[in-house]
């Protein structure tokens, strides 16, 4: 599927969850259409973490939180979903955007992708649902369910690459985490900077 | 008492202490010398304890559970840190996150293990290089330094790392 299709989907129809992009065209692509700088954590700094990093706040809120990886990024660190199946966050739903390529290094090929079936590993890892995508009409029909109904969500991204190159969210670290964890604060109603020391 | 019944008491004051500071999350990955500590966080009830994959994992569940106002603790061997150089200095460094990391002191004399000798050469030269706090655990009383080590990540936001010899888990210093 086209990826900017896919992903103007994604954010019209996940307007209140937290969502967390990995490095490269997840965060790149977030932000180009969003724009959005309170409920999104772009992880833009690390790749193979953003499920972690996302399961570590799911931890703390019943609200959806959603984790954006790239497949370059899955790959590194496949073991997350022996992880998250152990984890079991009825609350985090990750999807992996499968362009079989480094996006945002000038679309190098990712080499193991011919052989590897990213949903099949997640099956083989015990996750439960587990989704793959080739159309946006497809997704667009599933959302509400993997979105709506509690429990662990693990789904592939079938899409085509990008094509160029996108900028990335023009925000320093520390801006970024006072904007993300003001709005949690808000909004999940914990304290996080202002706990007691 | 035996040396299990000595690393056990230890295991013990080690969960009090991180109790003590607010420490509800461990996340782990085994080291010979800490498995007594890990089953207990295990098995105690003041925490979530997670085991992962990889140390990597720890890091990056630990510095996004700051964001659930939870006080955690990714806990390791020396040789699982050296592979967290990345996570910590892209996710820790770049975003300011404070965590709390417990590492063994691996490599020092006493440590019998041949495999183990590279962390005594280059765990704490990596350690100043990057500039991270490092608190070493080396008797017993020091275990009350664990409080301050997790405030101090709080208020400067960023890691520091706790180390525990094997004499202290081991109930022999």
């Amino acid at each position: 599927m086209n990826v900017v299709e896919c992903f103007r989907l994604l954010t019209s129809r996940m307007r209140n969850e937290i969502v967390v992009t990995s490095a490269g065209n997840c965060s790149e692509l977030w932000w180009e259409i969003t724009r959005e700088t309170e409920r999104v954590f772009y992880l833009d700094a690390s790749m193979s973490l953003a499920s972690m990093f996302a399961a570590g706040i799911a931890l703390g809120t019943n609200r959806n939180v959603v984790a954006l990886s790239g497949d370059g990024a899955f790959c590194m660190n496949p073991g997350m979903l022996m992880v998250e199946r152990a984890l079991a966050l009825p609350n985090l739903k990750h999807f992996v955007l499968s362009n079989r390529c480094y996006g945002s290094t000038n679309e190098l090929p990712l080499r193991f992708v011919e052989h590897a079936d990213y949903a099949a590993m997640a099956r083989a890892a015990g996750v439960e649902r587990v989704y793959g995508f080739a159309t946006v009409e497809g997704l667009g029909q599933a959302l509400d369910e993997i979105l709506d109904v509690p429990g662990h969500v693990f789904a592939v991204l079938d899409v085509e690459p990008l094509g160029r190159h996108l900028p990335s969210p023009p925000l320093d670290g520390p801006e970024l985490k006072f904007r993300f964890g003001r709005y949690l604060e808000r909004v999940v109603g914990r304290a996080i900077f202002d706990a007691p020391l | 008492m035996d040396k299990h019944a000595d690393s056990d008491a230890v295991a013990a004051a080690i969960a009090d202490a991180a109790a003590d500071c607010g420490i509800s999350l461990v996340a782990s990955l085994p080291d010979g010398w800490i498995t007594p500590l890990i089953e207990r966080f295990d098995t105690d009830g003041r925490f979530r304890h997670v085991p992962v994959n990889r140390e990597e994992s720890a890091i990056g569940l630990c510095s996004g559970a700051f964001f659930s106002g939870v006080g955690a603790l990714a806990l390791m061997g020396a040789s699982g840190f050296l592979t967290c150089i990345y996570a910590i200095t892209k996710i820790n460094y770049t975003y300011q996150i404070p965590l709390l990391i417990g590492i063994t002191l691996r490599g020092r004399p006493g440590d019998r293990a041949k495999f183990h000798q590279s962390n005594g050469l280059y765990l704490e030269p990596v350690m100043r290089a990057i500039d991270i706090p490092f608190v070493a655990i080396e008797r017993r009383a020091d275990i009350a330094r664990l409080s301050p080590a997790f405030r101090h990540s709080r208020v400067m936001a960023r890691p520091v790392v706790v180390g525990f010899t094997r004499e202290v888990l081991y109930g022999e210093a």
